[in-house]
Order: structure tokens, then sequence, then C-alpha cells
């Protein structure tokens, strides 16, 4: 098991460093100009020169890329936002939980509804219900939760007089109101993933009800409700999870989107503004950092099936 | 469920002589037969491609002709889905928007697939350390939420339909390289490339004669399933105002937040193109599934 960590590890840190090299080579490669940004629309510094002089633009690029990496392995530090001075990390630290709980509210969404239609779908396979929920997991699928969320906040508006919440509350100072917040967005961004979940939990949960265990408890008399949600539940369940793992990316993309939606004040929403102020230091952090979650996450999710599985340990 | 029955009737269309159609042309037939939501989704798409091909025929109104007079009309009898903030017809944009759509979706995905039959195949032929290193290039992509690392190159490179359509081919190209490389390991070790290689045959006509076409349906099979998401994130990123720039309509910069005060005025604005977009995306993902049914080499057997 040790071995097999330290491999695992091992293996991650390479990814992450061609991760650094790429989207910095992105940031540099590509046209378009902070600094000429910076001079002509805001007059941050008299000349261009002197602005690339001072961001430390006007040195060699590798000479560039050594400091930021350098910086964020050895302390830690990713550097501050080219407009604002302000340290990124801190930033991204005191938005994070706003983002961190959208994805967790929407997983709950997803699952609990692509779980329960799941099961119904598999238990009452080919009757109507079946196709009614496999009819709406398509349905799921194909409308684009951005296109939901702006019909979401606009109609309702119009015919019922409801607009979804825009002031931000902390869930630490009035955890109520800022449930009532995010539940909206949760909602619109849980119901359009919740599609592939239940499709996945209908055919695992159809697999393993054909097993002979199953048919074991049935011998014994067992109630349905008892074999599906205490024997064959458990089983189809690995599946369900490792999609939700490889989702998580998704989910945070989307979060840019949503966030900017529903105005809420999250690192999706950091992401996007310094986008469109060509942010570099922020861009090109805010990846990192998110690419070595991704990255951090699946070897979280490969270990666990190693310690639940010990076959895969000696592959 | 399908499943169970493709195996016998791939096979049958494979074998029987009596049917004299090439596999192309029957794969449609058996989808009429056999998948009505495939045929469905088939439909879809022909309706759009009909809309995009001749949007200048079919359509009222030109994408961008403004009538101040007629600004934010409901739905009437010479605008049937209404007109925006500048009287611009909404049916029009629609239309003009599916030639944007599929323009942008067939192109990305048609850039993807060579690039991914390339990378795969080579990655697969010569492996060791060519394999090796290309792979941890792929991983490191796939580390980044797709949609972040799009919207920052589109940001740096600004928007035009060219930029988009090979920013997003080229993400479709490198994700699904990884499924060409698998098919293209498996067939490698078959007899007959070793036999060809015997006989003298070089690299590049083994990888193009005898590895290419068995590659072929995974390929086929992986671009129509890839259209649908390749369309939802041009419609995400001109959401965002980082794809396709205006004047040109799209679903997606309908919808965006640029024009949200408007809708506040008229929903119309945001229903249609999002109606649009669900459509497109439920027409493709349905014959997508239909066709990898009818196609998936797995199912073919030997």
């Amino acid at each position: 098991m040790k071995q097999y960590v330290v491999r695992r590890v091992a293996l991650a840190v390479p990814t992450l460093f061609v991760v650094s090299v790429l989207v910095f080579a992105l940031m540099r490669m590509m046209p378009g100009d902070v600094a000429t940004r910076m001079v002509e629309g805001h007059a941050y510094a008299p000349t261009l020169a002197a602005l690339r002089h001072d961001l430390g633009l006007d040195r060699p690029v590798h000479v560039q890329y050594l400091e930021w990496i350098g910086n964020v392995v050895l302390r830690g530090d990713f550097g501050r936002s080219y407009w604002t001075r302000q340290p990124i990390l801190d930033e991204f630290v005191r938005r994070f939980p706003v983002t961190l709980e959208l994805a967790l509210l929407t997983v709950l969404v997803s699952v609990v509804i692509g779980i329960a239609v799941g099961i119904v779908a598999a238990v009452r396979q080919d009757t109507a219900l079946d196709y009614v929920g496999r009819v709406l997991s398509i349905l799921a699928l194909s409308v684009p939760f951005f296109g939901l969320a702006v019909v979401v906040v606009v109609v309702p508006s119009i015919y019922f007089k409801w607009t979804p919440v825009y002031t931000y509350v902390a869930f630490s100072v009035d955890p109520l109101q800022n449930l009532k917040i995010m539940l909206v967005p949760a909602l619109v961004f849980g119901v359009t993933r919740a599609g592939p979940i239940m499709r996945i939990m209908r055919s695992a949960l159809l697999d393993v009800l054909r097993q002979e265990y199953i048919r074991t408890a049935w011998s014994k008399g067992l109630s349905e409700r008892t074999i599906v949600l205490r024997h064959a539940l458990k089983n189809a369940m690995i599946p369900v999870i490792s999609l939700i793992g490889l989702q998580m990316p998704l989910y945070i993309g989307g979060s840019v989107i949503i966030e900017s939606i529903f105005r809420l004040p999250g690192v999706g929403l950091f992401f996007f503004e310094a986008l469109n102020k060509l942010d570099y230091p922020v861009v090109q952090s805010v990846n990192l950092i998110i690419a070595a979650m991704v990255v951090g996450l699946n070897l979280a999710i490969d270990l666990s099936y190693a310690f639940l599985d010990p076959r895969i340990r000696y592959r | 469920m399908s499943i169970a029955t493709a195996p016998a009737d791939v096979a049958l269309a494979r074998r029987a002589p009596a049917r004299t159609r090439p596999w192309y042309l029957d794969v449609w037939v058996q989808m009429v037969r056999r998948k009505p939501l495939g045929t469905m989704g088939g439909a879809i798409v022909v309706v759009m491609l009909a809309a995009a091909v001749g949007a200048e025929w079919i359509s009222p109104y030109g994408f961008s002709q403004t009538s101040l007079l007629e600004r934010f009309i409901a739905m009437n009898r010479s605008h049937w889905l209404g007109t925006d903030q500048l009287g611009r017809d909404v049916l029009t944009r629609l239309i003009y928007g599916a030639r944007i759509s599929l323009y942008v979706g067939f192109g990305a995905v048609l850039v993807g697939s060579v690039l991914a039959t390339t990378i795969g195949i080579l990655s697969a032929y010569f492996g060791g350390r060519v394999d090796m290193l290309v792979q941890r290039g792929v991983d490191a992509w796939m580390a980044f939420p797709p949609l972040l690392l799009l919207m920052s190159i589109m940001s740096l490179l600004g928007p035009s339909v060219w930029n988009i359509t090979i920013v997003l081919g080229v993400a479709f190209g490198i994700q699904n390289s990884r499924v060409v490389r698998g098919v293209a390991l498996g067939i490698k070790e078959h007899t007959y490339i070793e036999s060809a290689r015997a006989m003298g045959s070089g690299h590049l006509a083994i990888a193009a004669r005898h590895i290419l076409p068995n590659v072929m349906p995974t390929i086929i099979v992986v671009a129509t399933t890839g259209l649908s998401t390749v369309i939802l994130t041009e419609a995400s990123l001109s959401f965002l105002g980082l794809g396709v720039p205006p004047p040109y309509p799209t679903w997606g910069g309908m919808l965006s937040l640029a024009g949200l005060d408007h809708m506040y005025q008229a929903p119309w604005l945001a229903i249609w193109p999002a109606v649009a977009l669900s459509l497109a995306v439920f027409g493709f993902n349905m014959l997508g599934d239909g066709l990898r049914d009818l196609l998936d080499p797995r199912l073919k057997g030997g």
C-alpha cells in the first residue's frame, strides 16, 4: 500500500509541473497585453516601458516563470494581482468557501434527485415510471444550465414578482439567509447535472439486481425495500461515486457562469473578473490552484479505491 | 437493452450479401427501424441543418436588421417569436444562430477529430517514450476544468468565429486522443500489423492503411457524441462574451448577461434561445446515442 501511494504521488508531480508550464506559456504567448491596457485605459503608469519594468514584464520569460513557480513552491506565495496589488492566495482563500458551498449543494441536489429517480427507474424497469425518469434525465442533459438560470432569474420576476436575492451573506453570519441565497443557484445547477447520475445509477442498479446474491436475498423472503436499499444499493454506488468525482471539474468550471448570473462572490467570479482585465498572475495562479485540486482529488479517489480493493494495489 | 440485440443485427448487416446497401447507408435504415429517439434526434439535426444552410431564404428579415419602431414586440403575425431591444426579429436571429452553432460545431469537431486521430494513433503506434511524453501532456491538459482553460485562452485571443472554432477543436482533439489511443493500442497487437511490417510497409503506411480504417468507427462515434458538447461549450463561451462576437447572432450570445436587463421587459428574449439550444443539444445527444449503439466497435465482435 505504501509503495502504491508513493508511486501515485510521484506521478502527480510531473503532471502539475506540465500544468504550470502550460498555463504560464499560454498567458505569455497569446496576443493581448495587460500593460497596454493598464496604461491606455487606466493610466497606471506614465509610460508603457515604465509599467512593464514595474511589473517585471521586461525580463526574459523563463526568468519570470522561475520566479513565479519558485515562490509558489518554496513559499506558497502565488504573487499579487497587477491591478489591485492584493495577494492572490488571500483573495482565493477568502472566496473559496462560497464556491465550495455552491459545489457541495449542487452535488447534493443532483445526487438526491439522480439517485432517487435512478432507483425508481431501475426497480420499475420498463414501466411508465421508468420511461418518465429516462426522458427527464435526457431533458436534464439537454437543457444548458446557464439558459435555465437566465430563465429562472427573469421569468418569475415578471410573473410572480419574485427575484433571487443578490446581496450575499456568508454562512457564518446568517446560515439561514445564506442557504436561501444559495438554494436557487444550487437547484438550477444541480437539476441539470442530475441526468448523468440518474442514468448511471439506473444501469448500475439493474446490473446488481441481476446478481446471484440478490436472488438469494429474494429466496430468503426479504422485502423488496430491504433488498434494494440494504443489499443492492451499496454495491451499485461505486460507479455513481466515481462519476461524481469525475464531474468535479465541471462543477468548478460551471461555477464561473453560475456565480456571474447570481452575483455570488466566489472564486469563479474572481477568475472571470481577472480574465476580463487580463490579470496574468491571477489567471495563471487560480488555474494552477484549481488544477492542483483536481489532481489531488483524482489522487484521493484512486487511493481510496486502492484502499477498498486490494487488487488495484498490486497491478 | 439495445446492447443485447445489437450484435446479431450488426453481424447480419455485415454478412448478408442479399442486402447491397453499404454500411454507412445501412446504419440510417437501422436507425429509423430500431431507434425512435435516435431518429427524432436525427430529424431535429436535419431541421437545424436546413435552417443553417437556407437561412437567407427561410428567415423573413436580416439578422442585424433593426427597426426602432418595433422594439420589444411579443409574438405577432409578422414577428412569430417577437423582437428584441433593437427591433430585430428573434426568429431570424435564431435561424442564423443555428448556422453559427453548426459552423463552429462541425468545424471544431472536424479539427478535433483529425487531431485526436493523429495524436492517438501516433502515441499508440510508437509507444515507449513518445507515448509516455504525449500522455503526460494530455494528463496536464485534462487536469484543468475545461471551461477555465478555454476561457483563459479565448480572453487572450479575443472573440472570433475562427478563434473559437480552432480552440474548441484543439481541446476536443486532445481530450479524445485518449479514446483513439486506447483503440489503436488494441489494434496494434493484431498479427496482420506484424505481417504488414514483415512485408516491408513503412510506419506511415501501416498507420494510414491498417490502423486508421479500424479506428474509424470509434472516431465517428466520438465525433457525433461530441458535437453536442462542443455546441454547448461554444454557447457557454458566447454567453460570457468570449465566443462569437456580435453582430453575429448566436444562441449563447442572445442569452448572455449583457442583454439581461432587456429580458425583464421581454422574457421571450431569454426563453427562445434557451429552447433552441436545448433542442439542438437534445437532437445531437439522441443521434449520437443511436449511432453509438449501432456503430460501437465493441459490439461488432472480433
